[in-house]
């Protein structure tokens, strides 16, 4: 005999009770490995819909202007390109909307009215090369005038009825667009003059294209799912001819008649595919990014930019001008560094135009749309010259006129001259304002005094012969005859002159606040060649990164965002903590259990002069052996669950991820720790089991004891003992009960996370409850009653078999605490399920008092709470025209448009960092918050001390030094809690650094954070901030709108069809915190399966507790038999115990956690699942009876003699 | 027609195994009467314990008769069968089988509550008995805090709380000492008598049986007067 064999032989000999062992570890290592392989899965699911969505594209170049795509060629052509890359693909990607509209042939009312519409649709304008680079199966390309659509796209594109199903005409036929109809695109037209500037157009925002539906994509192919921005919801994609979409936006290539001039292709990304997988998605794939980025520098020009450099014969100079009309604050920038690194001279310049200029209030002589030139005339370059008739240059309040316009206004040294101009309101509006200035020079007509070259040239106002063939984008008044003479004289020249500071601080613009940089030109033979050196020379100095123009390594950046905003394993081993749990308490009840059915060998082991030690090392190993065996089968068991989890992901618990594309995927590293995992977590059951034997003598456990037997005293003392922590409990959990209902500051004040006092004081009360209530079980069974055996019947048994579960008090506190415990859990995470919709609008909530929440896929420049702009955009209703109900119906409109109250937002686009995105994000879409928002308040916040916590937003912070050189500004920022907490990973106070944590451009500080905000996913900055840091966002593109709930659809639709231009797309606000909180309720209801899975295997110890006891009981139950006792008595007796425990536990749980939650139950929106709860519980108690019957079955099946006899 | 309480009437039992069929009893007649004490004794496997669970009607015979007080048990049905033994017989073991998770009182109690209910009579006989049997102090203890003996004693209590007509022990005094075998020996003779109860009892003791006025040997199949 050896060691290795009385283990092997014990193994053996006990096999059933190791059985159970192991079945309960392969349970536990199902559900830890189970977790890990979920994470796995999640992960290696969002890496293969990464890499399938993105096909052959590695990198993007997604700029905000449109460059030359001969650019791609020429970048393809680099002798360096092909080094690493294959294709450059060039392509438009634009936002835009799509509608769909069905005439009725048979005049029926209801189909003529089918107008489907869907907003935000991504426009991809493809060639050939594109296309091979995505994973597009046996669809070809769109040709000129296709359209192929993305299957949500065209799902979005039909009609549903309320449950979400398709609906059908007479003829069965859906309702809704098919391969072979027409759809329309909206796509807002390119225009390099900001419409929101004093010379942008306003007319023609948007145009329409349509299109024949070429095709409806399989979500399965990788091309109906591009996205540039990491997202595994499904994206409403459209792809057309590049051909078409840059006709249709005047992109293509044009040649002017009179001119001759080519005006080439233009594009605004290119895609390119790297030839090794290191480039592509590895660590160097940023630097194969940079390589990119360098290459297409030494290939892009300025007209890619959309700056140009004007030579200036007359004045010898060259001016640095930019197609927008004003200067970006980077390339002004660029141009003055290069002037002063080629040691040129530089001046800048601001030129604005003035209405009308005037002498003094009393003089009738004016001239109008003269051009004012900023610049300085104190200190001129040697290009510039002015003579001065009179006095000389300007300060800061005074003005230069040149002799011309002296001479029209009569003005004088010293007299005040009246200026005129259009100020740029926040939405494109051009109020005017008038500002007055001492004339302090009168510079002579010669010289710089008619430099035409200091006023850019803008196409329709510079190119124009006369004032009439002005566009100009707001209405002319009449000019005077010397307006026009000067015109047909000088053109565009400035009339007066400002100090540039002067002019800044009137005109500059978020764009810029420059016109040109001039600069004198470098040595060359000529100065077209000059020209081309510091053409060359600006663009060398341009950073790309800084306007946009670099390359992202797109794949390797959506693949490490593929770990996902929360490991998914550390989710599911969270959720099934309480199933990890029970698997453990079974694991060490069920090896407690056959431990202490051989607690007589353990005592003769130990009698025979086994050492203790030796004998729990004897014991331990053979539990270790069960446990490692069963580890192993448990991997495989792992898989399963893992299996059926992600199949539940896909399925039941659709709504958390929101995608189909997710499989199975393990790593070795997971089978691993799930392995080790389960093991550490049997052997601590079985350490645990082994404790309570270890503290009993030899001759105990050969009399076959299995616990210490303590004296009536003492177990009186450990009642008394329970009994005073059952108390105490009580008694904290009433005053705090009594506190939390009756001081209204509990409920306002938070205590941490955004729970205020209040809610957590419950909790706690809860928490305090089910532990009184287990304590006081304890208590109970250690207590002393005489009267447990008394009466007859059913209720004499139940005495019996309540007093039956005393006889372990430790097995039957600890199945019950099981019970009551996941039962808490369960109940609390059922009750935290909460309805938005049922939520009115209410200023300090989630809702922040709006009703609606719109976005559009273009921007809107106008203000929508005034009735003139509205008008301009279709927004207005004749009263007067058709009909009693036409005319009602046009009022109803008109008031409901005026006394709507829209709050309109700059939107910054960024990746959805919302509960909806699983993929990890780092900057989110920003959205710029109006100035009226700020002071109108709302929403509810978490931890604000302001009153108005949205004022923190107007906060100025300093910048951060780094590396004791480089200032770094810091702009303040709001954000959702759950965004901050479950996407980003940030809380008030943190930072997040764009555009990366290693080379930050500037911060963005968390400043404060709402609680359960319609705002997830975004972040949101003061307008004043926005406009500064993205000066090329333009418009508005997100809405918050006021209206009475019952208007709301009325409203939706109203404006919905008016902006049909703008893609305007409106749902209540409630809808929107709906679908968020549907992902959370999806993550409670997945959670509280999990519990319920916990929850029976607690049910399943405890029936294994009352087997087991039976077991146990086997010579009394026969004793009871031989002395009378009918079956029936037994199957009471067993009964009863069972169903007390287990009615204690969920009546213990299910009370506790009630009350826990009585502030959320209480509140607007609670939504208790109350049928699905009840469900889960009732079963779990069915399950614990039937189990029951098993144990009575047992029971009454054992013959009494042998029972006896075998004692 | 004979006018004992007790008639076991050429009682066989035969068990049938892999070895093949074995006739542990085969003719075992014996008659007792209210108040008579009996001691069976017998080498082991000779059938004794068997002999005593078939009176006691825990185990069938394969043929013969039984009559207690008249009545054939083993005409009755299960229910009816719990019943009758509930009312009529009392049974002590080698082993006590008392429920730990009981007092004292409480256990003497149990076959009350199998019957007619443990009410304050039931009660109130409960502690005549123990006071009877020297525990007068010890009806709130729990089996875990008295002695061997003194469980033999509760074991002992709770055997008689019904008044039955028969009371049957198997080895009572297997698990005790000398001493307090003999104590236990004295005290269920006493309490049979007094109790005018039928006394059977199956043991290896030999001064234990010769306390008996009765006494039987199991030979055989067959139980062979003993009594000097």
């Amino acid at each position: 005999m050896t060691t290795t064999r009385l283990l092997l032989q014990s193994i053996l000999c006990y096999w059933r009770t190791n059985l159970a062992v192991l079945l309960g570890v392969i349970a536990g290592t199902a559900v830890i490995g189970g977790a890990l392989i979920v994470g796995d899965s999640v992960r290696g699911s969002l890496r293969q819909m990464t890499e399938e969505r993105l096909g052959k594209i590695d990198h993007v170049l997604n700029s905000p202007r449109f460059f030359r795509q001969e650019l791609a060629g020429e970048l393809a052509a680099h002798p360096e390109f092909a080094k690493q890359f294959d294709t450059v693909a060039p392509a438009l990607v634009m936002t835009g909307a799509l509608e769909y509209q069905k005439e009725s042939d048979a005049g029926d009312e209801a189909e003529s009215a089918l107008i489907l519409r869907a907003g935000k649709v991504s426009i991809f304008g493809v060639e050939e090369t594109l296309w091979d680079m995505t994973d597009h199966g046996e669809v070809p390309r769109p040709e000129d005038g296709e359209i192929i659509l993305s299957r949500r796209l065209a799902d979005q594109l039909q009609k549903k009825d309320s449950d979400g199903n398709v609906q059908t005409d007479k003829n069965g036929k859906p309702l809704g667009v098919e391969v072979g109809e027409t759809v329309s695109v909206w796509v807002e037209v390119p225009s390099s003059i900001p419409r929101d500037s004093l010379l942008g157009k306003r007319d023609e925002t948007s145009r329409e294209i349509t299109l024949t539906v070429k095709a409806i994509l399989d979500d399965a192919l990788g091309v109906g799912r591009l996205n540039l921005n990491p997202n595994q919801q499904l994206p409403m994609n459209a792809f057309m001819s590049l051909d078409t979409l840059q006709r249709a936006l005047d992109l293509n290539q044009t040649r002017d008649r009179k001119t001759r001039t080519v005006t080439p292709a233009r594009v605004n990304t290119l895609f390119v595919a790297a030839k090794s997988k290191a480039d592509r998605e590895g660590d160097k794939a940023p630097a194969a990014a940079n390589r990119l980025t360098h290459l297409l520098t030494e290939r892009w020009t300025l007209a890619d930019l959309e700056l140009r450099v004007a030579a200036n014969e007359k004045r010898q100079y060259l001016s640095l001008e930019s197609e927008q009309q004003i200067l970006s604050v980077e390339f002004a920038a660029a141009g003055r560094r290069t002037a002063e690194r080629l040691d040129l001279q530089h001046a800048s310049s601001l030129v604005y135009l003035a209405n009308k200029i005037a002498g003094s209030k009393e003089s009738a002589k004016f001239s109008r749309y003269s051009i004012v030139a900023g610049l300085d005339m104190a200190e001129p370059p040697d290009f510039d010259a002015f003579t001065f008739a009179a006095g000389g240059p300007p300060t800061d309040k005074e003005i230069v006129l040149d002799s011309w316009l002296a001479d029209d206004l009569g003005v004088h040294i010293g007299d005040d001259v009246n200026l005129w101009y259009y100020e740029v309101g926040n939405h494109g509006d051009l109020p005017e304002q008038k500002r007055t200035f001492k004339l302090s020079g009168i510079v002579e007509m010669t010289g710089s005094a008619i430099d035409s070259g200091l006023t850019p040239s803008v196409k329709g106002i510079t190119d124009v012969e006369t004032f009439d063939e002005w566009d100009a984008p707001f209405t002319m008044k009449k000019v005077t005859d010397r307006d026009d003479d000067f015109w047909d004289e000088y053109r565009a020249t400035p009339k007066a002159f400002v100090t540039l500071s002067t002019a800044q601080t009137l005109w500059r613009s978020r764009y810029g606040q420059l016109t040109s940089v001039r600069v004198s030109p470098p040595k060359a033979e000529s100065l077209e060649e000059s020209a081309e050196i510091y053409s060359r020379e600006v663009l060398n100095t341009i950073d790309p990164n800084e306007i946009g123009m670099a390359f992202d390594a797109v794949k390797q950046r959506q693949l490490a965002a593929a770990s996902g905003t929360t490991d998914f394993a550390v989710y599911f081993i969270a959720f099934s903590f309480f199933l990890i749990a029970s698997a453990t308490i079974l694991i060490g009840l069920l090896f407690r259990l056959g431990i202490e059915r051989r607690s007589t060998n353990v005592g003769l082991l130990g009698a025979v002069g086994f050492a203790p030690r030796r004998v729990n090392r004897l014991f331990l190993t053979e539990g270790l052996i069960v446990v490692g065996s069963g580890a192993g089968l448990g991997l495989l068991a792992a898989y399963g669950y893992a299996w059926m989890m992600v199949y539940g992901l896909k399925t039941w618990w659709f709504g958390a991820i929101g995608t189909k594309f997710l499989f199975v995927h393990v790593t070795p590293l997971s089978l691993l720790i799930g392995f080790v995992g389960s093991v550490v977590v049997a052997a601590v059951a079985i350490w645990w089991a082994m404790r309570q034997l270890r503290a009993l003598s030899n001759r105990e456990l050969l009399s076959g004891a299995v616990e210490t037997s303590l004296t009536g005293e003492a177990r009186l003392q450990r009642g008394r003992k329970a009994s005073i922590i059952a108390l105490s409990c009580s008694v904290i959990a009433a005053v705090m009960l009594i506190a939390a209902a009756s001081i209204p500051q509990l409920s306002e004040r938070e205590a941490f996370g955004g729970f205020s006092w209040q809610v957590v004081s419950f909790f706690l009360v809860g928490v305090l409850l089910l532990t009184a209530s287990l304590t006081f079980l304890s208590a109970w069974l250690d207590s002393d009653r005489s009267t447990a055996v008394r009466g007859s019947g059913a209720i004499g048994m139940g005495r019996l078999g309540i007093r039956n579960a005393a006889r372990h008090r430790q097995r039957s506190v600890l199945t019950t605490g099981l019970i009551a415990s996941a039962t808490f859990v369960i109940v609390a995470i059922a009750a935290g399920h909460r309805n938005p919709a049922v939520e009115q609008p209410k200023m300090n909530s989630g809702n922040g008092g709006f009703t609606l929440v719109a976005e559009t896929s273009q921007p809107i420049y106008e203000d929508l709470n005034d009735e003139q702009a509205r008008k301009t955009r279709a927004l207005d209703f004749d009263k007067t025209v058709g009909d009693q109900s036409a005319i009602s119906r046009a009022e109803r409109n008109n008031r409901l448009l005026a006394e709507m109250e829209v709050f309109p937002f700059h939107v910054k686009p960024g990746e959805n960092a919302s509960c909806l995105n699983i993929y990890q994000t780092h900057l989110p879409t920003v959205l710029g918050v109006p100035q009226r928002m700020i002071e109108r308040g709302g929403f509810k916040f978490s931890g604000a001390k302001q009153d108005n916590p949205w004022t923190l937003l107007e906060e100025r912070l300093e910048d951060e030094t780094v590396n004791t050189k480089q200032s770094i500004p810091i702009y303040p920022v709001l954000a959702d809690m759950n965004t901050l907490q479950y996407s980003l990973h940030k809380g008030v106070g943190s930072t997040i650094d764009v555009p990366d944590d290693e080379n930050p451009e500037y911060k963005l500080k968390i400043v404060g954070q709402f609680d359960g905000s319609v705002f997830q996913g975004v972040l949101l900055m003061s307008d004043e901030n926005f406009r500064r840091l993205y000066s090329d966002r333009k418009g508005f593109e997100y809405f918050l709108i006021e209206v009475p709930v019952a208007d709301a659809d009325d409203l939706s639709s109203i404006l919905e069809t008016g902006l049909n231009d703008f893609g305007f797309d409106a749902e209540p606000v409630a809808k929107r915190l709906d679908d968020f909180l549907s992902v959370q309720n999806t993550y409670l209801s997945t959670f509280q399966t999990l519990g319920g899975l916990g929850l029976l295997l607690g049910t399943l110890g405890l029936a294994t507790v009352m087997l087991r006891n039976v077991f146990e009981r086997r010579a009394e139950l026969a004793l009871l038999r031989a002395v009378g006792f009918r079956n029936g008595h037994l199957a009471w007796l067993v009964l009863w115990e069972n169903a007390f425990l287990l009615t204690w536990g969920l009546l213990a749980g299910t009370a506790s956690a009630l009350l826990a939650m009585t502030p959320h139950l209480l509140s607007i929106g609670a939504d208790v699942p109350w049928t699905s709860v009840i469900t889960i519980l009732a079963g779990v108690f069915v399950v614990g009876m039937i189990a029951a019957f098993i144990a009575v079955a047992e029971a009454v099946s054992t013959p009494i003699l042998a029972t006896l006899r075998s004692e | 027609m004979s006018d004992s309480d007790l008639t076991v009437s050429e009682l066989t039992k035969r068990f049938t195994g892999a070895a093949g069929e074995l006739d542990v009893l085969s003719g075992v007649d014996l008659q007792l009467k209210r108040g008579d004490a009996a001691a069976i004794t017998g080498p082991s496997g000779s059938g004794k314990s068997t002999l005593l669970y078939i009176i006691g009607t825990l185990d069938e015979p394969t043929g013969g008769k039984l009559s207690v007080l008249g009545e054939n048990p083993f005409n009755m049905d299960s229910s009816q069968l719990a019943a009758y033994r509930n009312k009529n017989i009392g049974f002590i073991f080698q082993d006590h089988h008392l429920l730990p998770q009981c007092s004292v009182l409480e256990n003497v109690l149990i076959p009350a509550l199998a019957g007619s209910g443990a009410g304050a009579a039931e009660e109130e006989r409960a502690r005549e008995l123990l006071e009877r049997v020297g525990l007068a102090e010890r009806m709130t203890h729990h089996p875990a805090q008295i002695s061997g003996g003194e469980r033999q004693r509760v074991a002992v209590c709770r055997a008689l709380l019904n008044q039955p007509a028969l009371l049957l022990a198997d080895e009572p005094t297997g698990n005790l000492d000398q001493q307090t075998a003999e104590s236990i020996g004295s005290l269920l003779l006493e309490l049979a008598g007094e109790q005018n109860t039928m006394l059977i009892c199956v043991t290896h003791s030999q001064s234990l049986a010769n306390r008996f006025p009765q006494r039987y040997e199991l030979i055989d199949g067959k139980l062979v007067d003993a009594t000097d």
